[in-house]
């Protein structure tokens, strides 16, 4: 496949995560991203920002208006997430991923498995 | 107060993740879900709701960084915009408790991937 339909796919397959779980669309673009596409790992997690931002409005206004969100409960994970998104933009350059990503598999294993007990 | 900076403190840990640009969501929903009993959908629109903040705050940096691929954006945003209409619209639409089961099979999965997946 060409350069275009590989963003193509791996787009469809981000906004599908995305819409369907709210959330969970840069843990499969990324790799798409990388593997797939064979961008270099920076470049991949920048790029799944931009891409995934605009999902989220459009997931966010359905998740709205068909009355699963309430803004209040929200509030304070938006005014965290400001906070911790400026920073981790700022970081971006400079950061280690190996035991982040080992503590965020371990986190989703057991969260995963939380589902089904 | 204590029912607010939890979620305060917890939100701005992913957030970091979040300007990254992958994972904060994931961790914010497993949290909300698994620690914070939030309601599976209720969750999800939460979170929806989260990263405009997060990643809105984040684009600034990773754009003077020149690390956005520009050539990715329009053919992935186009087709992951009618992608998560669709998925957006199905997931209000099913039943909470089979969202759930989907949803833990997809964390199993990405934490799998995570933890033995190849690194570049």
């Amino acid at each position: 496949m060409n350069e275009k339909g590989k963003y193509l796919l791996a787009g469809a397959l981000a906004g599908l995560t995305n819409g369907f779980f709210g959330g969970g669309g840069g843990s499969v673009l990324v790799p798409l991203l990388t593997r797939y596409c064979k961008l270099d790992q920076r470049r991949a997690f920048a790029t799944s920002v931009a891409v995934i931002l605009p999902l989220c409005v459009l997931s966010a206004a359905i998740y709205f208006y068909r009355g699963g969100v309430d803004l209040a409960d929200a509030l304070p994970y938006l005014l965290g997430g400001a906070a911790g998104g400026w920073a981790g933009g700022k970081w971006f350059k400079g950061m280690n991923m190996v035991w982040l990503r080992r503590v965020f598999g371990l986190l989703l294993i057991y969260g995963g498995a939380r589902c089904f007990l | 107060m204590k029912e607010w900076l939890l979620p305060l403190a917890v939100g701005a840990a992913t957030g970091v993740l979040s300007g990254f640009g992958v994972g904060g969501g994931t961790l914010l929903l497993v949290y909300m879900t698994a620690f914070a009993g939030v309601d599976q959908r209720l969750a999800q629109g939460i979170n929806l709701l989260y990263f405009l903040p997060a990643g809105l705050m984040a684009l600034p940096a990773h754009i003077k960084n020149s690390c956005i691929e520009k050539k990715a954006l329009a053919p992935a945003i186009g087709a992951g915009l009618l992608c998560a209409a669709l998925a957006a619209w199905a997931a209000t639409a099913a039943e909470v408790e089979l969202l759930r089961k989907c949803f833990g099979g997809f964390l199993v999965l990405v934490g799998i991937t995570e933890l033995f997946g190849k690194r570049r």
